[in-house]
């Protein structure tokens, strides 16, 4: 039989030992991941950092008229989001549902009234900054990026325009927004306090675990008939084997 | 309109059909797969059997032997007698021909442009947690793309001492994770708030799914640039796609770990459709928080009011008030079969099979109701039990052919529990759009068929 000799060290002390003689053994540094990767240059910082914030960080300077945005407007937007940007048939329309009072108060009563039948952008948008970083980002449809920087002042300049937010012969500019944004009809209609932004925050509502003997809810909606084919045959939607079959809802 | 059973349930709903029945509808569907088939091999086979069955007499339709037995039995079929495919036949494996009805599929109006729209995961058909990749529900926002892996970048900049690019070969090169997680659209159940919409689990809760990801904790990377962890509490995710779509992500998300710069799905690397080459994994959060083609993770001080954060993906609640950056996706579960849309073939026994999730942690436990929630019972949760994962859920049933109404009620690590439509319309009204996490109930007519109906 061995002989054991017991050493006491502590456990912590040990792991620095170990990775010692792990790193020294494999030859390599201190961080995982060194070697890997390299300095991003300032020419591609600028070429991908386009991102504008709500305080109009990363706004380049410029400046664009209703006019250039409505001409802008008629050749690149409107076929998908209409001449007066109302169009519901491609996207949710951009401009209507907002009023002179809104623009004083910064909340869109429709909103609260459901009077309108569609939330259009101009309802629901707090931030200019949002308009801006997202026609620049992600517009025209089909050639997302093209426009140049005066261009995309001037769209968001129209939009606001169609939308009664600034006059006909208004220029929109990076010296300009901020006070432009405290016109936005919707800029104080939204808020951050509620608990499903932040791993901390709280939900809102707590249901009851009832077992036995609850309380039975009624039947609030059901699905008609005439609708059971708006989604096809659903039989060919399910499995051929099994313990279920799909509904023929579409007869062939 | 009245609804028709399905033609192979329809002349024998009482009496089980038996196995080799074919039906109208399905012998049309191997002829239009047979098309397709150089070999017109199963085609053959499945003739010669509806032959066979189409011939015999109703009564005869039932599960018993049919003179001597069943022809499935006593013919022996050609899979029995012939040579089969060889070997790599498809070097990329593919689903049965007969497996061809679970597909994604839009829901038809929802949207105008296919570039911006979704289609919906086949959860009525799916088995245990993962979905397979070929499934998972797509949402893009400015069409999808198959990028060269070998030319994709990633930027990190901002509040870093180390702004730096890094390509696949770097980050593939790190150490790795692989984890289970549940990505659902926020707008998952979104047809729903206000009334019945949709027909089946399909578009009522397919804009979910569930994988194995593999990739490197962007804590890790964002310490290796030099992070900013005092100043630097949020984080800007931007894509390479068209829209070049972006979400903040907390900062208080990224120091958990669980934040992801993930390549890897179901062990291959990730589909297209769903960010080929890399993607951003944040567990229990919102899919529009997933940033697909992932090209650029800013650090900033302050939360970034992108477009699908700020006016889209927001919450109205009933005074008109928007929730911006609602994120979190509370727990939640459904029954998937039996489900809307299917039809029972016979009284008898069913296993309740369902999924229950939550963004907040594990699931603890799930009850189900086939009594319109009277009564409740707790389902066997099918284990392991995961952190912000599908747990699959069975509860056995014996149908006894009355009207029911099946219903299923998570409950997570956080002791939360799925409200009722009613409980969460008087919070949030029934105008929201997004995050409806409400019971999800299944009414079961005597004739077997299944509707989507609210309770509450």
């Amino acid at each position: 039989m061995r002989n054991f000799v017991k050493i006491h060290v502590p456990a912590s002390r040990l792991f620095k030992v170990f990775i010692f003689a792990s790193v020294a053994a494999l030859g390599v540094q201190v961080h995982a991941f060194d070697g890997l990767g390299r300095p991003a240059t300032s020419a591609e910082i600028k070429a991908w950092d386009i991102d504008v914030r709500p305080d109009f960080k990363g706004l380049p300077a410029g400046k664009g008229s209703t006019v250039l945005g409505s001409k802008v407007w008629d050749a690149q937007c409107a076929s998908c989001h209409g001449t007066f940007g109302e169009s519901n048939e491609v996207f949710t329309p951009i401009v209507g549902g907002t009023t002179d009072a809104d623009i004083k108060t910064g909340r869109v009563a429709a909103l609260a009234e459901n009077s309108m039948p569609q939330r259009t952008t101009l309802m629901k948008v707090s931030q200019l900054s949002t308009l801006w970083d997202y026609i620049n980002r992600a517009m025209p449809w089909h050639a997302p990026k093209s426009l140049k920087t005066d261009e995309v002042y001037a769209v968001v300049a129209h939009i606001l325009n169609l939308g009664g937010v600034v006059s006909d012969d208004f220029v929109l500019s990076n010296e300009n927004i901020a006070e432009v944004q405290a016109r936005l009809p919707n800029r104080n209609g939204v808020t951050l306090k509620h608990g499903m932004w932040l791993p901390s925050g709280k939900p809102d509502l707590q249901e009851k675990r009832c077992m036995s003997n609850c309380k039975p809810l009624p039947v609030t909606s059901v699905l008609p008939d005439y609708a059971m084919d708006a989604h096809g045959n659903i039989a060919d939607q399910n499995r051929l084997v099994g313990p279920v079959r799909g509904m023929v809802t579409v007869k062939k | 309109m009245s609804l028709e059973i399905s033609s192979d349930v329809a002349l024998g709903r009482i009496q089980r059909a038996p196995e080799n029945f074919i039906g109208r509808n399905d012998v049309a569907f191997v002829n239009r797969a047979s098309e397709l088939d150089r070999r017109s091999f199963f085609k053959r086979t499945f003739l010669a059997a509806a032959a066979g069955t189409l011939a015999m007499s109703t009564a005869a339709r039932a599960n018993a032997p049919v003179g001597d037995g069943d022809p499935a039995i006593l013919s022996l079929p050609e899979h029995t007698t012939g040579l089969g495919l060889p070997v790599a036949s498809n070097p990329y494996g593919q689903p049965s021909k007969f497996e061809s009805n679970l597909q994604r599929r839009e829901s038809p109006g929802l949207t105008r442009v296919g570039q911006a729209s979704v289609s919906f995961c086949p959860l009525q058909g799916l088995f245990g947690i993962i979905t397979p990749s070929g499934l998972h529900f797509e949402r893009h926002h400015q069409g999808w793309w198959d990028i060269d892996p070998r030319q994709h970048r990633l930027m990190i900049n901002g509040l870093v001492s180390k702004p730096m690019v890094f390509t696949l070969d770097d980050l593939m090169r790190m150490e790795s994770v692989s984890r289970i997680h549940f990505i659902e659209c926020g707008a998952n159940s979104g047809m729903e708030w206000g009334n019945v919409a949709v027909p089946t689990v399909q578009y009522t809760h397919g804009m979910l799914s569930c994988s194995e990801f593999t990739g490197v904790p962007l804590i890790k990377v964002l310490e290796y640039c030099g992070v900013d962890l005092k100043k630097g509490r949020f984080v800007l995710a931007e894509g390479g796609d068209g829209s070049s779509m972006t979400r903040t992500i907390p900062m208080e998300m990224i120091e958990s770990g669980e934040v992801l710069l993930a390549y890897g799905q179901n062990g291959e690397m990730l589909r297209p459709e769903n960010g080929y080459p890399l993607r951003l994994v944040v567990p229990g959060v919102q899919g529009v928080s997933w940033v697909k083609y992932l090209r650029r993770i800013e650090v900033g001080d302050q939360p970034y009011a992108s477009k699908d954060e700020t006016i889209h993906y927001v919450d109205m609640m009933p005074d008109g008030l928007h929730r911006q950056y609602t994120s979190i996706q509370e727990c939640k579960s459904v029954v998937t079969s039996p489900s809307g849309g299917q039809v029972l073939m016979n009284k008898g026994f069913y296993n309740i099979t369902g999924l229950a999730w939550s963004g907040r942690g594990n699931i603890k436990a799930v009850d189900v109701s086939v009594d319109g929630g009277k009564n409740w019972k707790s389902a066997r949760l099918e284990g392991p039990v995961q952190y912000k994962a599908f747990t699959r859920f069975n509860l056995p049933w014996v149908w006894d052919g009355k009207p029911a109404i099946i219903q299923s009620r998570a409950l997570d690590s956080t002791s939360y529990v799925q409200p009722s439509y009613r409980t969460l319309r008087v919070v949030r009204g029934d105008k929201s759009i997004y995050h409806n996490n409400a019971i999800q109930s299944w009414s079961v007519k005597a004739d077997g068929t299944v509707h989507n109906v609210h309770v509450g």
